[in-house]
């Protein structure tokens, strides 16, 4: 069995690592915890996220699952509604919607709909993202559809301490939440960091992060496309403009204070989302920031998206649909020399 | 593996009877080209020269040769991962290079596999995730089970329009714990479409057991539900797989609806490449070997050479089977096989990757 928390304190550790530790964090401090998934017990799941997780806590708590998406979510509900509190993997954040009503019917509204008497404590993640080769139907970014389903609470993170820190937070959260798990990052070792342990290491859900602190322009974004604009952001840099990235780590609930008070600052706004365009998050936060931060803006605020397109396969065709460092550093330069 | 008798198999009429000793050999060769296909991807993937996940179909290719042997051209199959040889072995029997031939060719699925423009789906999904129209295949998405609804569909509007043609579904016994395929079924019976559904269990999805899947000792029992047969096959035996599909083909075609046709094998290999290491560990050694210990290739042969249609010295000419991947080289394979796979190969490497572009089009179709 591997073990479940790689490495002693003070050893750098990856984003899954970080995961896999908040989870069998979880597990062990709330016995009411239960996680269910395809593959997660035997084999630790298809990435190795709940590696040795049922060898600890027993086939009864962490629950091999039938291949039913729908079933996985809905059974999750119930067992919520009674009382767990539940970890669902998807395999790839893809076969979501396979499970689309059980969540956004079922388990998005529950609270609503009894006024309150219902809430169901559930997190669903799942490895998600392009950028891999991963075609079709392994490289989505689908958070847009269950933005537009109220009641669900939406987290993406991009760095180890936050994919630990919000996840420990997500399963504390007495509602549902979707947890996007950027799987390109998984096990990148540039990224790696120290971690810390239990109540140390949370973070809270709905505060953005300043991944890098600047003047000219403010890049707000999530997941991936974070590595990307900061990346754009030393482009700027050689050009002589200094760029704020904004990582809103959350998305719903949205941290609107963080963005509006650097525009303040920057008065440009480009926002970077590898989700298609036709609305998508990217769009959301366009439309907020122009109405609310409208006076502060001195330029029109842009967007890099995915073309309205799937994501296709091939390593050309991927990168021309997907956001680049190149078309955010250009993007930018626009929005800074309008 | 236990192979119970269906109540409409009486030994004196079964559908290989009518095969011609010819007909049987060419059975052994495409279990050979099969298998040939699949070893040659493991050593190409091996030495880099492919992306992707490569889901091996080692130890069940009787089940892809019996039951696309006694097809129609006109008939529609819809194949899923593990299945990359169903797309040239479609319609084969009408002569491997005959371009009139209704499914694909090797070029073609070659292409697919190298990611370059010559695949029929220009590269843009991966690996299985091709059709044709033309060729009356399906195209998978990766959603397991989903093509089951859109055969149904395929094969209800060929009988609006006259047509007789029969659908193959591909599925593991994962699979069917989908939602959609109890849909898909429930309607196909309802309206005794012409929908057969061939279940490769394999006993393993990923890294669960069939025991956490579903609560049936054999499969083929939930047929029973939908009031519709449910046969089971050996899958390691070409003849029986063939057997038992055209059974259901035959039902089917009379218009007595759709049909279940479980067929028992064991998968050879990790779930895909990436899973190969994990799967020693998760899977039973002697489970693996037990499972492994009745290679369909010798299994077909053994028939061949008790019904006289084959020699042992011919039998013993190319030795593919009971070796792994690894193990195996073009010598253990018929000449043909061997130059008809480097046709493929050699086209795909040669076949350009797609235009960058090509990835913003085709989102709609123009309105002429
Ligand atoms: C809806 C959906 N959920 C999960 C997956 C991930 N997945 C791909 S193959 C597979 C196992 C399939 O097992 P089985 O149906 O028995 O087919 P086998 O691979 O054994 O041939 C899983 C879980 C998927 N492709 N689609
Ligand atoms: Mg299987």
């Amino acid at each position: 069995m591997a073990s479940l928390i790689d490495g002693a304190a003070g050893t750098k550790k990856n984003y899954l690592t970080a995961i896999k530790e908040a989870i069998a964090e979880e597990m062990a401090r709330n016995p009411h915890m239960i996680a269910m998934g395809e593959d997660i017990g035997i084999l630790g799941g298809a990435f190795g996220v709940t590696d040795g997780l049922q060898a600890r806590f027993g086939p009864e708590r962490v629950i091999d699952m039938p291949i039913s998406e729908g079933a996985i979510v809905g059974t999750a509900c119930g067992m919520a509604l009674n009382g767990k509190t539940v970890m669902v993997e998807m395999q790839f954040i893809d076969f979501i919607s396979c499970g689309f009503d059980q969540i956004v019917n079922m388990t998005a509204t529950y609270h609503y709909r009894t006024a309150g008497e219902v809430n169901i404590p559930m997190v669903i993640r799942g490895p998600a993202g392009g950028y891999g080769g991963g075609a079709l139907y392994h490289s989505q970014m689908n958070e847009a559809w269950f933005a537009n389903s109220p009641g669900l609470k939406i987290v993406c993170p991009s760095t180890p301490s936050d994919a630990k820190g919000l996840m420990i937070s997500a399963l504390r959260d007495p509602n549902p939440v979707l947890f996007y798990e950027i799987k390109e990052l998984y096990r990148k070792r540039e990224i790696e960091e120290e971690l810390n342990a239990g109540d140390d290491a949370i973070v809270p859900l709905g505060k953005a992060r300043i991944a890098r602190e600047g003047a000219d322009v403010t890049l707000v974004t999530y997941g991936q496309n974070v590595w990307h604009c900061l990346e754009a952001a030393d482009n700027l840099a050689k050009e002589g403009y200094s760029a704020e990235v904004i990582d809103i780590r959350t998305l719903v609930p949205l941290d609107e204070e963080t963005i509006i008070a650097s525009l303040q600052k920057t008065n440009r706004l480009v926002v970077v989302n590898e989700a298609p365009m036709t609305c998508g998050f990217a769009g959301e936060i366009l439309a907020r920031m122009t109405t609310k931060a409208f006076r502060y803006l001195d330029a029109p605020p842009a967007r890099v998206t995915r073309l309205d397109t799937p994501v296709p396969w091939v390593k050309p065709l991927e990168l021309h649909v997907l956001p680049s460092v190149e078309k955010i550093t250009e993007t930018a330069l626009q929005t800074i020399r309008f | 593996m236990a192979t119970k008798t269906n109540k409409n198999s009486n030994e004196q009429s079964r559908p290989r009877d009518l095969l011609t000793p010819q007909q049987m050999r060419e059975m052994l060769t495409q279990l050979y080209l099969a298998r040939y296909f699949d070893v040659r991807l493991i050593k190409e993937k091996k030495r880099g020269r492919l992306r992707g996940t490569l889901y091996s179909s080692h130890n069940q290719e009787a089940i892809l040769v019996g039951s696309l042997f006694g097809l129609k051209g006109t008939d529609w199959i819809s194949p899923i991962h593990r299945d990359m040889p169903a797309f040239f072995l479609k319609d084969m029997n009408a002569g491997w290079r005959n371009p009139d031939r209704i499914g694909m060719t090797i070029e073609e699925v070659c292409a697919q596999v190298w990611g370059k423009a010559g695949s029929p789906g220009r590269a843009r999904d991966n690996w299985s995730h091709i059709g044709s129209k033309s060729k009356r295949i399906i195209h998978s998405t990766s959603m397991l089970a989903g093509t089951i609804p859109a055969a149904a569909g395929v094969v209800y509007a060929d009988r609006l329009d006259g047509g007789d043609a029969v659908v193959l579904t591909f599925n593991g016994e994962g699979s069917t714990a989908q939602g959609i395929f109890h849909e898909a079924i429930n309607f196909a019976a309802v309206h005794k479409l012409p929908v057969i559904t061939i279940i490769e269990n394999n006993q393993w999805a990923y890294g669960t057991p069939t025991h956490l899947e579903y609560s049936l000792e054999d499969f083929a029992r939930r047929a029973d539900g939908y009031g519709i047969p449910g046969l089971i096959a050996d899958g390691q035996d070409v003849l029986d797989v063939y057997d038992k599909v055209m059974m259901a083909v035959e039902h089917a075609r009379a218009g007595n609806g759709p049909s279940i046709v479980e067929c028992k094998t064991f998968r050879a290999y990790g779930h895909g490449d990436h899973d190969d290491d994990r799967a020693a560990k998760y899977r039973p050694k002697d489970e693996v070997e037990e499972g492994r210990s009745r290679d369909p290739i010798a299994v077909m042969k053994r028939q061949l050479v008790a019904l006289g249609h084959m020699t042992k010295e011919e039998a013993e000419q190319h030795l593919a089977e009971n070796k792994g991947a690894g193990e195996v080289t073009d010598i253990d394979f018929p000449e043909e096989v061997v130059a008809y796979l480097n046709e493929g190969v050699q086209y795909a490497i040669k076949s350009p990757l797609p235009e960058a572009e090509e990835g913003g089009m085709w989102v709609f179709k123009e309105v002429e």
